[in-house]
Formats: structure tokens, sequence, C-alpha cells
């Protein structure tokens, strides 16, 4: 035992200090919330528990089982259709299906509301007309705007395997068919689970899609405990069971992946040949990969671009700009921070010297489980405690009233956000780092070089690509914020996100077009050389 | 002696893997150690640890009478004076030549002199402009061999020296880092899992495997007497 205090002793510098810090700063809010479990429920809990809890359990239940029945269609085969076949523009096809991650979910739900509208499109044209503000209609809508996650991780997968798989299962006996769904499909379980997990994560954050389509879900349960009932105990509870929920769903996907111990087995192999089918069967496919990115892309935009049409000469004000330029600086701002965190954590844990503290530093991945509802809660609650204490000292000590200090900046606002994207940041900083290898750095030190100096001048340089794509990621990503920034935001600031948002919820539908156009032009170019990467590696 | 190890125990997986176990040797300042042994026998671990890479679990190392890991006592890498050659050489990709060997010795007023020295010592004088990949795999090892020379260690390791080169350039190679070694009169520990490098360029040889130390001494006595029929069995491999 007293071993082992002399080696922490030896062990421990100023980056073990720094990092322990540091994942404290990061862990306040999710502690916050175990914590604030202790002091029991606010008075409607049980009236909740009664009248509601079921209804979330159930809803987010069906959303779940539908968005992944959706998801895994589209994502899994759209993804073996372009990397096994010959399709007409499957080169285009392969980048368009991603584009879908560019409109957030709440827009698709707001353009199609108005394109099966009373006078909207699909009636005009088929003189039908079709409610979609249901389960099956949220369904639909969630599913078509995050299938890409799963299309993402299983299409790389498809890429990394190798032909000899397929020829020896084809030289064995097995038809195309068997092939597909005996071996290939087994053998991407750990990709299209952990794209479908991603998924899942979207489904329970979302709060602007099922609020539009007035369905209760648990996101948005927490919103009304806590702004319609004003018990933020209730919320707390509400936001415990969520990631309750959400830690499950981790825990199956991890069970899974460690059962599958053969994901990636090959190594410097020949990617998987195309097939060249029959003229019908390439149209077929063709169509089959058209239909998520007419419905999760092109129709949604092309609403949304006639709404803008006809709403641009009254919005495109110094105001909007104004908003627009808050959008871009916050995003810009709140990505620098979280990239500058992820770096202080992926780098003072290897500099550290505890090995106990070392894999503390993961933390980063917890974040982005957690909905940006339950992160609002958690940062809330202990900036609201320091506001009030510093209010009382003021008050008490030196005879001085002042309002909060820290509550209402901007400031609350970054944090959180910092706290829910830091694992948008954090998976390809530490892949690229990992790639590095440790002997660049070793060597730097054996040539006399200290850590910060080593990080300047060797690190950095070589870092700087996943950095930025790191960046950019978060950048899209907080512009699409809706309901972390909805709870946190100022008075006087406004995002674009909120904007289209308060326009949906007035019924200006139509005006919501141009801020959500804005958020979706800025999110196409980050996503296309993402893509790129994605190809590369 | 240059560099005293005592009884140094170093574990992995939470105690679960013993990667070496009560290590000891002595180096005398100017001599060439090998460190030889297959995969897993702990020959990386070792040089690691001298390197100030890694901490130990038990024992003690001392450089230059300088105690530098013990239980209580950790001096980092960047201030141990060590030097070190390791296996995929680890040249900074973005540098030149020129610059990758000024980099540890930037504080230095002589700096381009010192440079220019170690260049002509590998034999690499023209080509300081060039990038790491520009150079074949012979250049890149010389180039790595003149950074760590540059700032005049006390102590040299050299990771696996030849692992990545074709056998030609190899008997090339080990006679040149010989000649250049005791030009410089380094103290080098070197490790390698071919007996053959040990015996033609080492003064001193340790043998160790899964962690433990075999034999150490002279390396002409340890071939002359092995102590055991897996010390033996090495050098038989060379008479084949």
């Amino acid at each position: 035992m007293k071993k082992i205090f002399i080696n922490i002793k030896r062990d421990t510098n100023k980056w073990s200090i720094l990092l322990l810090t540091i994942v404290l700063f990061i862990g306040i809010p999710i502690i916050t919330i175990f914590i604030n479990l202790i002091y029991g429920p606010g008075e409607t809990w049980v009236h909740l528990v009664k009248n509601l809890l079921s209804d979330y359990l159930i809803n987010s239940f069906f959303l779940i089982i539908g968005t992944s029945f959706f998801t895994l269609l589209f994502g899994v085969l759209s993804a073996w259709i372009v990397v096994r076949y010959q399709i007409p523009f499957r080169k285009q096809m392969q980048w368009l299906l991603i584009l879908p991650l560019a409109i957030p979910s709440y827009i698709t739900a707001y353009s199609y509301a108005g394109i099966f509208d009373y006078g909207g499109f699909f009636e005009k044209i088929f003189n039908l007309k079709i409610d979609i503000m249901n389960h099956f209609g949220l369904i639909l809508v969630l599913s078509f705007s995050l299938y890409p996650y799963v299309y993402v991780t299983t299409r790389a997968f498809f890429l990394n395997q190798s032909k000899n798989i397929i020829e020896a299962s084809k030289l064995l006996g097995a038809g195309e068919r068997k092939t597909f769904l005996k071996l290939i499909l087994p053998l991407a379980r750990p990709a299209f689970i952990g794209g479908l997990t991603l998924v899942l994560m979207e489904v329970l954050n979302d709060y602007g899609a099922a609020k539009y389509f007035g369905i209760n879900t648990f996101t948005t349960g927490i919103f009304r405990a806590w702004f319609s009932l004003e018990e933020l105990e209730t919320a707390i509870y509400l936001a415990a069971l969520l990631v309750l929920i959400i830690f499950i769903i981790i825990l199956l996907e991890k069970r899974q992946r460690r059962r599958i111990g053969y994901f990636n087995a090959v190594k410097n192999h020949q990617q998987i040949k195309r097939i060249k089918t029959s003229k019908i069967k390439q149209i077929l496919l063709f169509i089959f990969v058209l239909i998520p990115v007419l419905i999760g892309f092109l129709l949604p935009l092309f609403q949304l671009m006639f709404w803008a049409f006809l709403t641009f000469k009254e919005l495109l004000t110094l105001d909007f700009l104004y908003i627009a330029f808050q959008s871009l600086g916050i995003s810009l701002f709140s990505a620098t921070v979280t990239v500058l965190f992820t770096l202080f954590l992926i780098y003072f844990s290897k500099w550290n010297r505890l090995k106990y503290v070392k894999s503390i530093a993961k933390i980063g991945m917890l974040g982005y489980a957690i909905p940006g509802a339950v992160i609002a809660v958690g940062v809330l609650i202990p900036t609201l405690f320091i506001d009030k204490n510093i209010v009382l000292f003021f008050n008490d000590f030196l005879n001085i009233k002042i309002g909060f200090i820290i509550n209402g900046t901007i400031l609350v606002l970054i944090y959180a956000y910092m706290i829910r994207y830091l694992a948008v940041a954090y998976s390809p900083i530490e892949a690229s780092s990992l790639k590095l290898g440790k002997s660049l750095s070793e060597t730097s030190k054996l040539l006399g070089k200290g850590n910060l100096y080593t990080f300047k001048k060797i690190e950095f340089p070589l870092l700087k690509p996943a950095i930025l794509s790191a960046l950019i990621l978060v950048f899209v990503d907080v512009m699409k914020e809706l309901p972390l920034t909805l709870i946190l935001k100022p008075y006087h600031i406004n995002t674009l996100a909120v904007k289209a948002y308060e326009y949906a919820s007035d019924e200006m539908i139509a005006e919501a077009a141009l801020p959500s156009l804005f958020i979706i032009f800025t999110g196409i170019l980050p996503i296309l050389f993402l893509n790129k990467v994605i190809s590369k590696n | 002696m240059l560099l005293e190890i005592q009884e140094v125990q170093k574990k992995f997986n939470n105690g679960n893997v013993i990667a070496l176990n009560n290590v000891s040797l002595n180096l005398e300042q100017g001599n060439i150690l090998a460190v030889v042994g297959e995969s897993g026998s702990g020959k990386t671990t070792l040089i690691r640890l001298v390197a100030g890479l890694e901490t130990l679990d038990k024992g003690e190392i001392i450089i230059n009478n300088k105690m530098v890991s013990s239980n209580s006592i950790f001096i980092e890498p960047q201030d141990r004076k060590v030097g070190m050659v390791f296996q995929d050489y680890a040249l900074f990709p973005h540098f030149t030549v020129f610059d990758n060997i000024a980099y540890g010795i930037s504080k230095l007023s002589n700096k381009k002199e010192r440079v220019d020295e170690v260049l002509q010592l590998v034999g690499l004088d023209d080509l300081g402009n060039r990038y790491p990949h520009e150079l074949s795999g012979g250049q890149q090892q010389r180039v790595a061999l003149a950074r760590a020379l540059a700032p005049k260690p006390e102590l040299l390791i050299l990771d696996e020296p030849f692992s990545n080169l074709d056998i030609i350039l190899r008997n090339k190679l080990r006679e040149d880092l010989l000649k250049i070694l005791k030009k410089t009169k380094s103290t080098v520990i070197f490790v390698t899992h071919d007996i053959k490098d040990a015996l033609l360029i080492s003064d001193d040889i340790l043998v160790l495997q899964k962690g433990i130390l075999l034999q150490t001494g002279k390396t002409t006595e340890v071939y002359k007497k092995p102590n055991c029929k897996y010390v033996s069995l090495l050098f038989e491999t060379i008479a084949l």
C-alpha cells in the first residue's frame, strides 16, 4: 500500500492535476443531475408517472423501433448497392446519400408538414390529403433525415472489406443474395449498429420535430416539466431516466461489438469488385438509392427554396443578417473552445503519468450520448448555484446588490455546447493522434524538448487536418443545435436554428425557410469535405 | 560505470504481464551493449525504461551517477541526456534533414557547424535540404543516427537499427555504424533479435527471455561459455 502511494507521488505531475481539473469541469453537469436526484422529484412527479410517463416510454419505444427499421433498411442497402453494383450516377449518389445530414430533422419536419398541408404540393399534384403529423410521420421524417449515420459507417466498412471474402463465398457455391445475407450482413453488424446507435441518440435528443408533430417524448417532457410546470426537480428525474435508457443502448452496442471480434479482420486487401447487372436491374437499384436522397434531401430542399423565394424580400433584412452573423460567430467560437478542450483532454492525459487516470479522458466521449435538454439541466443547476452564492456574498458582506453574473450570459451556452460536442471533436483528433504514433513525440523529448514545445513543433503541424475537420464538424453541429440553445441562450442573442423554430412554432412556416436554408448550406460543404476524408481512409 | 540498472521490474496489464523481472546490468563508458532476445522478451521495455519513456515498478536506474528512475524518483526523458534511434527512425516528416538534425541543438550557437559535422560523419553532407520522404531507407537511418548524435548524448540507444533494411545494405551499414560509434566514443545500448549483429558490433551482451535475464557479460566470453541451452542455441544459429 505504501509503495502505491510512493508511486502515485512519483507519477503525479502538473498534467495529472490539470487533467483532473478539466475532467471535473466537463463532468459537473452529469454529476449534478445524479446528485440532485437525492432531493426527490417535484410535486407533479406522481401525476406525470400516472398520466404521461407511459406515453413518453411508449412513444420513445415506437420511435426507436420505427427509425431503427427504416434507417437500417435504407442505410445498409444503399451502402451495399453503391459499393457492389454499377448503377447510373453511382459516384454522385455516393455523396448525395450523405446530404440529408445537412438538414436538421426539425427542418425536414417543417418542410414535410408544408408539403402535406392543405394547399401543399402533395395535395396540388395528387389531389389527395394525407395527415403526417403523427407517430408514423415522425418516424419517417426522422428516419430519412438520420439514415446517413448508418449509410456512412456501413459504407466505410464495405470499402474496407476484401474481395477475397466474397470470392471465397462464391466458390463455396453461394449466390449473390446468400453471400449478402449470410456473410456480408453479419460481418457488417458492428458497423451498422455503430451507426444506428448514433441515430438513436439523435432520435432521443430530438425536440423540434417531435414538438412540431405533437408527439410527447422524454425531451419534450423535460421541456414541459421545466417550463410549463416550472418544476426543475421533475425535469431532473426525467433527464436521469433518459440518461439511463441511453446507457442501456450504449451498453448493448458495446456488448455486441465485443462479441464480434472479426471486425476489420483483413488488412492490405483488394476492394470488393463492382458487378454489372442488366439495365433494368440497374435502374431499379438506382431508384432504390434515389428514394432516401429524394425524401431526405431534395424534396425538403425544394420546398424550403420555394418558401424562401416567397418570403426572402421581407425577411432578408439587416436584423436577419445580424442573427446569421451571431449564429456563425457563436458556432465558430464554440467549435474553437470545444477543439481546445479536446486537445487538453487528449494531451494532458498523454503527458500525465498516473496510469489510473489516463483512461479518464474518455469522459470526452460522454456528452454526445446525452441529449441537449439533459445537458442544459445539468449546466444550469451548478451555474445557478454559483450565481446565487455570488449575489448573496455581495449582498450580505459588501451590501451591494448585483444580478446574476454567469447565468444569462453566452458563457453558459458555450460551456454546454462544449460538453455536448466534445465527442464530435474527440474522435477524429484522437484517431489521428494515435495514427501519428508515439515515436515522433518521444524522439522530440529525447532530444531535450518539453511537452508543450513538442506539441507546438511536431504534433500540432501534423494534426492540422484532423483539428480542422473536428472544428468543422462541431461548427456544423452547433449551427443546427436546437434544444440546448432554446433553454440556455441569453435573451439578447438569437441563432438561426432558434429563429427557424420560432417561425415554425408561430405557424409562420414559410418564414422558417430562409434561416433553415442558411443552416443547410453552411452544413453541406463540410459534409462533402468529411465524405472525402472518409473515402480517403 | 555510465549505466547501472539494479533489479528492475516492469509489469503491464494491471500487473498481469511481467515484461521484465529483476534485471540488473552495468555498462562502462564507451562500450557497446547488445540486448538480445526474441519478440516479447522485454528488450524494448528495458530500453524504454532507460530512456524514461516508461516508469518502473521496482528497482533503480542510474545514468552517469545520477539516479533517473526508482520507486520515488522519475527524471523526464528530456532531462536524461539519452539519445535514441527508433526502429521506424521517427524522422519529423515536415522538417528537412537539416532541421531534423538541428532540432535537438536549437540553443547551440554553432548549430550549423554541428549539423554539418554530424552530416559529414554519417556521409550525407549534401542531403541537408531534402525531406525524409525523399530519402532511401538507409539514408533515413543515417539521418536518425545523426540527429541522435548531434546533442552529444551520454548514452545512445538504438532500437533494432537494421530491421527495416535489406540484407546487402544491412552488412554495409553494420560496418559503417560501428566506425561511427567508435569514432564518437559513444556509450551505446542496441537492441536486436539477430545474434549476428550482436557478435559483430558489441563489446557486451545481455540475453533476455520472457523478461528474465539469462546471461550477461563480454560478448566473446558469453559466446565461448554460454550458461544455458537457450544461449548456446542462439549462437549456434550463426554457425548454421
